[in-house]
Formats: C-alpha cells, sequence, structure tokens
C-alpha cells in the first residue's frame, strides 16, 4: 500500500516522500524532518492511526500539532470515521484507493484549509464541515457563539 | 482591581493564524499538478505497474486465511487488507467478498458474540476461488457474493440485541 501511495504521488509531482513501518516511526522522522502532509493507516501496530493522531494533535511532544492529516482506511463503518475524525484527522480516505480520490483529499486540504478548535475534550481541525450562514433553527449548543474565540 | 479575563472554553483558530503547508506559490504549482490531465494518466499507468504486487500480497493473505481460521483477529485482518487491496488491484469480486466477510465479522466482534465458523469458512472459500480466478468478472462470482451478504444479513439479524 505505501508502495502504491509513494507512486500516486510521485506522479503528482509529490517526490519527497519518507515512508515509516508505525506510528512511532513516523513520529520519530516528523522530527527529524519537517512535513508538509501526513498520511496514515488507521491499522498499524504497535501504534496505530488513531493513536499517532492524537499523539501529534495534543502531545507537549508533537513535532506539529497543525500538520494535515489523511487517515486511510479499509474500515468504514462509521464508528470508525467518526473515532478518527474525533481523535483529529484531517480528511478520511476510504481503501479502495484511487488516484482521484487521493488528490481531491490533498486538494481539499491546500484549497480549503480547515480552522482548528481547542476546547476541553479536543484539538484537531474544525469537525463542523458546512457553515450555514442562512441557519434559523435554535443553536445546539449552550454556549455557541457566546464563550467562544476567534483568533 | 482588573477581573481576571475569562478562558474561553472553546478556541478556535483560523487558518491564516498557524502555519501552512504550502506558501501560496507552491499550492498553486500543487494544485495545477493535482488536476493535470498528464497527472492523472501517470497514476494510472502508476496503479497499473503496482497491480502485480497487489495482486501477490492478497494470494498471500488469502493463503494465511486458508491456513488458520482458528484465529478470528488475524483472519478479520487478513480479510480487512484484502477488502482494503483487492478493488484496486483489480480484484473486484474478492474485495465485495472480504468486505461482507470484514462486516459480519466487525458486527459480531462489536456484540461480543463469536463468529460462525461455517460462515467463515464459506467466504474463505469464495475469496480463495474469486483471488485465483484469472477473469474476476465471472458472473459465478457475483453470484457468489450476492449469496453470501444475503447469507450474513440473515445471520445478522438473528443476532440482533432484543
Amino acid at each position: 500500500m505505501r508502495a502504491l501511495l509513494r507512486a500516486l504521488l510521485n506522479s503528482a509531482g509529490i517526490k519527497d516522500v519518507i515512508e515509516a513501518g508505525n506510528g512511532q516511526m513516523a513520529i520519530e522522522m516528523l522530527r527529524e524532518r519537517k512535513s508538509d502532509l501526513v498520511l496514515s493507516d488507521l491499522a498499524m501496530k504497535p501504534m496505530d492511526g488513531l493513536e499517532l493522531t492524537r499523539y501529534l494533535r495534543n502531545s507537549d511532544n508533537s513535532p506539529n500539532p497543525f500538520v494535515p492529516i489523511i487517515m486511510i482506511s479499509g474500515h468504514t463503518e462509521k464508528y470508525r470515521v467518526e473515532a478518527a475524525r474525533d481523535a483529529g484527522v484531517t480528511e478520511f480516505l476510504a481503501k479502495p484507493i484511487t488516484a482521484h480520490n487521493l488528490f481531491a483529499r490533498i486538494t481539499e486540504i491546500i484549497e480549503r484549509p480547515r480552522a482548528f478548535v481547542r476546547c476541553d475534550s479536543y484539538f484537531g481541525p474544525d469537525r463542523r464541515r458546512h457553515q450555514h450562514d442562512d441557519y434559523t433553527g435554535p443553536w445546539r449548543r449552550r454556549d455557541d457563539f457566546q464563550d467562544t474565540e476567534v483568533r | 482591581m482588573a477581573k481576571p479575563r475569562k478562558t474561553p472554553p472553546v478556541q478556535i483558530i483560523a487558518p491564516d493564524s498557524y502555519p501552512q503547508m504550502l506558501s501560496k506559490p507552491r499550492a498553486a504549482r500543487a494544485l495545477h499538478s493535482l488536476r493535470a490531465p498528464e497527472t492523472a494518466a501517470k497514476a494510472q499507468a502508476a496503479t497499473e505497474a503496482a497491480m502485480p504486487g497487489m495482486r501477490a500480497a492478497i494470494l498471500q493473505y488469502v493463503q494465511e486465511m486458508e491456513q488458520d481460521r482458528s484465529d478470528t483477529a488475524r483472519l478479520f485482518e487478513a480479510a480487512h487488507e484484502i477488502r482494503g487491496f483487492a478493488e484496486t488491484a483489480g480484484m473486484i469480486t474478492t474485495g465485495r467478498i472480504a468486505e461482507v466477510l470484514c462486516r459480519y465479522m466487525d458486527d459480531l466482534m462489536r456484540l461480543g458474540r463469536p463468529v460462525d465458523p461455517t460462515i467463515v469458512t464459506l467466504h474463505v472459500a469464495a475469496i480463495a476461488r474469486a483471488a485465483r480466478a484469472e477473469d474476476d468478472s465471472v458472473r459465478a462470482g457475483q453470484a457468489v457474493a450476492a449469496e453470501l451478504a444475503a447469507l450474513v444479513a440473515k445471520r445478522l439479524s438473528e443476532n440482533e440485541p432484543g
């Protein structure tokens, strides 16, 4: 799978690709080299993609808490996608991988970078995908827009 | 005495307030490249070049599944890998059957219930047959996939709580 991803990235002119066999190795490599983007499989051992994401987003020793993360997985059940989202991934890419889908996720990250949200229970890209300016219904959170600071 | 400023429970950090992955010129170049028709053609060629390796990997997983059907976790892992690879490798039916097996095992494991060895055996046999068939679009394979999906749906509905 890594070989395919590398080949697809190379075909788009992304030549500087480093590979890690698991989350722990990835963290060590990210400390050594500044990276623009992380593509991670969800199923890895000993540190899986969710643990890697949580570390990158939340650890005091994270090499880059804001790095875009695309989580790749064949586990497309809703609860797993939600777990990835709640860990702080930027995009989720379901297997089978196609060049079209991979490039669409990267394009999305470049074209529409997401705001980050920091609260007691979460740090990561804003999980709300759509801003409905004409929304007239009730706010769902008691403190919506009252205790929010925008930097 | 000034009142201490309340720390907001939610802080939103706008994209221009944190370092972006690419500078604007590099981002423009990257977008141009990602959308270029020649990139799509190169990616297609790269995918086709990777197919033999992916097929070999799938057959390796199939062999592992056939050798040991008692280790549910490993079986699930292998089925999951096959599901992830197969379609990209052009093995559509193999991927569909592996998908059904994954869904079945995942649902039962989440409920804390044991998997039915007969269902697993049937799926492993069907995956192996489809993976080893050169022509993956054979109608028989499609029919087997549909039958297995119906069988799994029936068994899962029998296992639903309440």
